[in-house]
């Protein structure tokens, strides 16, 4: 298994793939952390002013939640993590590679399960980046800004676990339906449809869905190391990880099986 | 070379009692079949293919052999029968590309990937030493451009780079399917004596081709397939005889329909190959020669063939292809009107 995580490693990093995917991460999480200092600016400086000169406790964020906001600014990227897993496993199909793997590893459960491994893994080292990225950016920012940089580094604990956490969780998720939709096109679009729109529209219409729904499931799961039970009636951590993982792997069967029974032609 | 010793293990297993027969099977295909709903890509196909010799894979376009060798490295399952490398599956092999290397058509790389990524990628997948990655680079002839990306490479580049994934595990068994394709005539030229090298280290060679002719200075045993099914397996040499008892003759006339009007009234078989070109089965000169004189029939051309390989390897997947003439390899084909027939 080692070696099929290897070769995932090199195959996707030859590839422009994860280099887009970390640029468009780092690109967000400035624009998420730019919209945290303005937020808090409470209007008392206008673009170019003096806002570094006014009382720091109005213009930057402080409290512990204002402050765990900041370090998890990148939270939303798990979006992106969903996108690495699925073009994980659909690009071998767009390009047609997947005959060589297939050649390489003929029994395709387990070559499902090596991307699965292997996107969990990429997966928390994308929001491993992003919390550098933030510590680095927001860190600088807040400290500029008269802030405490030792106060943000202590919510880090709090938020890097379960944010680690969702991402492998996504990532899986985005190998699994890639797994049953091997259309690159099909398989972006349905994600981005049930992330961006579907979702949002069951949770309004039907409240009780909101802990059943993927992104509820994740949102539990992110509170891993906050020491809080559920809220808003969401699971607990370790439930909505469960229910996570279950969506991944449910698709991940289903995907192994109908691969298995694929002709590749 | 490798600093690997080549393993023997998948076909060394077949010989009892460790004595090794003269020509062990390192494939054995038994009854394959394969439908695609309603059509029967390949039926009840069985043919073996031994040690140290080449086979190639005959048949027009359409007649099941990348179907048969698709089903045998598992890409597709099959309907009914068993593909075999020395007993096993593909599927159950332990690192299979170890055993069995494959070039197969539509097969692709990832176009911004550079050659030598592929080739470690699939080193790396397999257990195979990176440094087989270089060796096998130089031994398709692609040292110089193992840097560049292969969005950018040419079909035959392409071809070779399939080939070098086929060799990194240094295996005994090579399929190949069509694999002359995109290749220049010295890239063919060179394809050719690198299968026969392969078959020289006692390695088993599968070549597929829809041109016997392309074949003929390569392998040594022929497995004839038409309509997915066994026409014949037989050797080179044993095909050879065939076509030397095979003969017809070439006729060059500007009168082509009053011949054929001509022709209508014997019991011969004959194919129109050219506008104003016919050829006649089982024809001879003493025969021919009278005939068109009685017919007062205007000769420019008249050859007594004897016939060509190509010709035996036409006329066998003819008979299966008649029904269906978009299949035929070349050429217009028609059969003679029934003798004594209505014109």
């Amino acid at each position: 298994m080692i070696a099929a995580i290897r070769s995932e490693w090199l195959k996707l990093r030859t590839t422009a793939v994860p280099w887009v995917l970390v640029g468009i991460a780092l690109l967000i999480n400035a624009l998420l952390i730019l919209v945290i200092f303005l937020s808090h600016d409470n209007g008392t400086s206008g673009p170019g002013g003096g806002g570094a000169f006014v009382s720091p406790g109005y213009t930057v964020p402080h409290t512990t939640q204002q402050l765990r906001n900041l370090v998890g600014s990148g939270f939303q990227g798990y979006i992106l993590a969903l996108l690495l897993g699925v073009l994980c496993i659909t690009t071998e199909f767009r390009h047609k590679t997947v005959t060589t793997s297939f050649l390489v590893m003929p029994h395709r459960p387990r070559f499902v399960g090596g991307k699965l491994i292997f996107a969990a893994i990429a997966g928390a080292v994308l929001a491993v980046i992003m919390l550098v990225a933030t510590v680095v950016g927001g860190g600088l920012t807040l400290a500029a800004r008269g802030g405490s940089f030792s106060d943000m580094i202590h919510q880090l604990p709090a938020v890097a676990p379960g944010m680690i956490l969702v991402f492998a969780l996504f990532a899986i998720l985005g190998v699994g339906i890639g797994s049953v939709l091997t259309n690159q096109v099909a398989a972006l679009i349905v994600c981005l449809g049930w992330f961006i729109i579907l979702e949002g529209i069951l949770v309004q219409l039907v409240h009780s869905a909101e802990k059943w729904v993927p992104t509820g499931a994740a949102t539990a799961a992110a509170n891993l190391t906050r020491g809080r039970g559920s809220d808003f009636g969401l699971f607990n951590w370790w439930q909505g990880t469960l229910l996570m993982l279950a969506y991944g792997l449910v698709f991940a069967a289903v995907g192994s099986i109908i691969l298995t029974r694929r002709d590749i032609t | 070379m490798s600093g690997r010793p080549p393993t023997r293990g998948v076909t060394g297993e077949r010989s009892p009692g460790g004595v090794p027969s003269c020509m062990p099977s390192a494939i054995e295909v038994h009854a394959l079949s394969k439908r695609f709903g309603p059509v029967r890509a390949v039926e009840q196909l069985t043919f073996e293919v031994p040690e140290g010799r080449v086979t190639g894979f005959l048949g027009p376009n359409g007649s099941g052999k990348t179907t048969t060798l698709r089903m045998l490295l598992g890409l597709v399952s099959a309907t009914a029968g068993t593909a075999t490398f020395g007993g096993r599956r593909y599927v159950d092999l332990e690192h299979p590309i170890r055993h069995v290397g494959a070039v197969l058509e539509a097969t692709s790389f990832h176009p911004s990937r550079r050659a030598e990524d592929h080739l470690k990628s699939v080193a790396i997948g397999a257990g195979i030493p990176l440094s087989r990655v270089e060796e096998t680079l130089d031994l398709v002839g692609l040292s110089d451009v193992g840097r560049r990306r292969v969005g950018k490479f040419s079909l035959g580049m392409r071809q070779r780079l399939q080939l070098a994934t086929a060799l990194l595990g240094d295996p005994e068994i090579l399929i190949l399917d069509e694999p002359a394709n995109g290749l220049d005539p010295q890239g063919i030229q060179w394809l050719r004596t690198f299968i026969r090298y392969q078959a020289s280290l006692g390695h088993a060679v599968l070549v597929s081709s829809h041109l016997l002719s392309e074949m003929e200075e390569t392998v040594d045993d022929v497995v004839i397939v038409s309509h997915g099914q066994l026409v014949l397996q037989t050797t080179l040499a044993e095909l050879a005889t065939r076509a030397g008892t095979s003969t017809g003759m070439r006729i060059r006339t500007p009168e082509v329909a009053r011949l054929t009007a001509a022709l209508a009234a014997v019991p011969v078989a004959w194919r129109q190959v050219a506008a104003d070109t016919l050829v006649i089965d089982a024809a001879t000169p003493e025969w021919f020669g009278p005939f068109a004189a009685q017919h007062q029939i205007v000769l420019y051309e008249l050859v007594h063939e004897r016939g060509s390989l190509e010709d035996v390897f036409l006329s066998l997947t003819h008979g299966f292809d008649a029904a269906d003439p978009a299949n035929m390899g070349g050429g217009q084909a028609g059969h003679a009107p029934m003798p004594g027939g209505p014109t």
